[in-house]
């Protein structure tokens, strides 16, 4: 399952980013604080596929569908 | 002089504090090629050098590049005593992960750093209460406490920079030595774990205000009505201070010209200085009116907002949500959208953001259209009984330039990607606390794009002004009609002949190849020449007296919208993309595509 799927209001655990994400990409994602473990609530999606809204840890982020299905997530 | 250095992630409060810390002085060092600007300011006896926000040392961007590379230096530098990383208390968690990477920077570099715990005001109304102390212990550095906003703080945190208090602090522990990414990350986790308020409670005003300026209709509501308000304010708000100017420009040429007598340096100072430079620097106000509502919607958190409201719809297009903000600021100047489009990750949208950056109404289209639209529209006219016509129609203009730039987008998007264009990066944006703008790096921001505007501009300016008067006062005694300006205007008539166009608006529109607040001035020239009183004011008025054609006018004002007049965004674009031809071929295209639509307009209306 990846954050893609996760539906508004929903809570998952991160579990792993994609391992043919650019390296770049994911330590800048684990810097955000997409690491294993840390709690994800989907806010907001959007209409047409557009972006999703996420709280990670204290932050709020809107990303993009190719990279939220990069992101593994398991549900409690 | 001994330098502080002020580092910080994006939204923690960093400039305000620059700006408490340094007061109204302040200097702004821009770095060729990208939008890092390092800026600073005095502090009693040290300077204060604010570095731009970072998320991190590992950098993503160009831009943020060039940042980490000024950081890894000047911390460096001898003079530099201190450096002062900036936490924003509400979001503990995600500051340190920075503030950790930087303080093993400053100790590497073998300087002392202090931390400042920025936005305490509000996790008091919070009711939290966090163990500064214990926190400073844990990160073996001096913890400060304050509000930038509410002064909370303030003076004791200068007070102790000043003495330099932190000389005498040692830690009570070895520091802890942190390397990976990963050993970074759970350390700010172990920490905000410890100290953090508790997010929900933080996130909790922001999220509601998200479910409306985010729902699907409401948002998208809103973000309309904003961007309608944004282009009424800059000619609503604007006409007054435009007024003013223009009044003191009138009064001070009055004042000036009743020493120099009758003779050609009153004729020069009338025509060339007041009439030429002076009907362009009446619109320096309306440009400080646009940066003051750009900085108000960032300051105010909603930019990011906008940019994920515009991603999805910019991405049928070929563009990215990020081009939403470098396709605003284009809306000021092209030249520093073109390079905020360094903050695109994606090669390709990032090439194509700024290929038809120059089609957004930059500043310097103000003037041209503030003058027509004036000429055409009645200014007592209301649009439903209640907007002002002539903003409308500034609307209209805007919305032209962002529709052709659309297109364009959509057109290149279709051509083949190269292999180095293929790594895409993803869309990601923070979405910050919603906060009240404060004044004061408003007030820097405005002051500053008004001077970069005349600083830029102004010399060109002044030297088409000065030449175009040359030209047409000689030879002495000439009518214009047959000065040598006026030689030279008959003789490229017939190019805009086909435009409804005379020889005074060919002189006016070939001039302004160069630049295109040009225009405003040449044209003011021109006329307040033939004008035999000394009437410097007006030039809406005499062109009105002169009467030009609907068509004809509509015609002039689509030139302006799509045509790439300005040498300075050409320089700027060939520098950024390497390549001079594509700057150039632009530059022609773009002409092309003015003239037909004018032609266009001019027959048909």
């Amino acid at each position: 399952m990846t954050l893609w799927d996760l539906n508004k209001g929903e809570t998952a655990n991160v579990s792993h980013l994609c391992e043919h994400l650019d390296d770049s990409v994911s330590t800048r994602l684990v810097e955000m604080g997409f690491e294993a473990d840390q709690s994800i609530t989907c806010l907001r999606r959007s209409l047409f596929a557009g972006p999703l809204v996420v709280q990670v840890g204290d932050c709020v982020y809107s990303l993009e569908q190719t990279v939220a299905e990069q992101i593994f997530i398991s549900t409690k | 002089m001994k330098k502080i250095l002020l580092v910080g992630k994006p939204n923690c409060g960093k400039s305000l504090l620059f700006n408490q810390l340094t007061g109204l002085r302040q200097k702004v060092a821009n770095y060729p090629g990208v939008t890092v600007e390092i800026k600073s300011g005095k502090m009693g006896d040290y300077e204060v050098v604010d570095f731009p926000g970072t998320y991190s040392l590992n950098t993503l961007s160009i831009d943020e590049q060039v940042a980490v590379d000024q950081l890894t230096s000047r911390i460096k530098d001898e003079e530099t005593e201190l450096v002062v990383c900036v936490l924003d208390a509400t979001r503990l968690e995600r500051s340190l992960v920075f503030a950790l990477q930087a303080q093993q920077l400053a100790i590497k570099a073998n300087k002392p750093i202090v931390f400042v715990l920025n936005f305490i005001d509000e996790l008091k109304r919070f009711g939290h209460d966090l163990d500064i102390e214990a926190l400073s212990i844990d990160l073996g550095a001096p913890v400060y406490a304050l509000s930038a906003r509410s002064l909370d703080g303030i003076s004791e945190f200068k007070d102790s920079l000043l003495s330099a208090a932190h000389k005498h602090f040692t830690p009570h522990s070895p520091i802890a030595h942190l390397e990976t990414t990963k050993e970074f990350v759970d350390f700010s986790r172990k920490l905000a774990k410890a100290y953090a308020i508790n997010k929900d409670v933080v996130l909790k005003n922001q999220n509601k205000v998200d479910t409306f300026l985010l729902n699907s209709f409401l948002g998208g509501f809103a973000f309309l009505a904003i961007m309608f308000v944004l282009f009424q304010s800059i000619f609503t708000w604007a006409t007054p201070l435009m007024d003013g100017v223009e009044t003191i420009i009138a009064s001070f040429a009055g004042f000036v010209t009743q020493f120099t007598g009758e003779g050609v340096v009153t004729d020069f100072l009338n025509d060339a200085i007041f009439g030429g430079v002076g009907s362009f620097l009446v619109f320096v106000p309306q440009i400080m009116v646009l940066t003051f509502v750009i900085g108000l919607l960032e300051d105010s958190g909603y930019l990011a907002r906008a940019a994920l409201i515009c991603h999805k719809p910019l991405s049928y297009f070929g563009l990215s949500g990020r081009s939403f903000i470098p396709y605003l600021s284009g809306h000021a100047c092209a030249i520093p959208a073109i390079m905020a489009a360094r903050t695109i990750e994606s090669p390709r949208k990032r090439l194509i953001t700024m290929l038809t950056i120059p089609l957004m109404s930059c500043s310097a289209r103000l003037p041209v259209y503030a003058l027509l639209v004036s000429v055409f529209i009645p200014s007592d006219q209301y649009f439903l009984g209640f907007f002002n016509m002539q903003g409308v129609t500034f609307f209209g203009l805007y919305m032209i330039g962002i529709v052709t730039a659309l297109i364009v987008s959509a057109v290149l998007s279709h051509s083949k990607a190269t292999e180095q264009e293929k790594s895409e990066m993803p869309f990601i944006i923070e979405l910050p606390s919603y906060r009240l703008p404060h004044w004061k790096p408003l007030y820097h921001r405005i002051i500053n794009s008004g001077v970069q505007f005349i600083k830029r501009a102004g010399p060109i300016i002044f030297m088409v002004a000065v030449g175009i008067w040359v030209l047409g006062y000689f030879p002495m005694g000439a009518s214009l009609e047959d000065s040598w300006l006026g030689t030279i205007g008959h003789f490229i008539e017939p190019v805009f002949a086909p435009l409804g166009l005379d020889w005074r608006y060919g002189i006016a529109i070939l001039m302004s190849f160069l630049a295109r607040e040009v225009f405003v001035g040449a044209l003011g020239t021109l006329y307040g020449m033939e004008g035999a009183d000394e009437n410097i004011a007006g030039l809406a008025q005499n062109i009105m007296n002169d009467g030009l054609p609907l068509g004809t006018g509509i015609g002039l004002l689509l030139f302006y919208v799509v045509a790439l007049q300005c040498v300075a965004t050409v320089a700027t674009l060939k520098a950024e993309t390497g390549n001079g031809k594509l700057a150039w071929g632009l530059y022609v295209a773009y002409a092309i595509l003015a003239y037909i639509l004018a032609f266009l307009a001019n027959t048909f209306i």
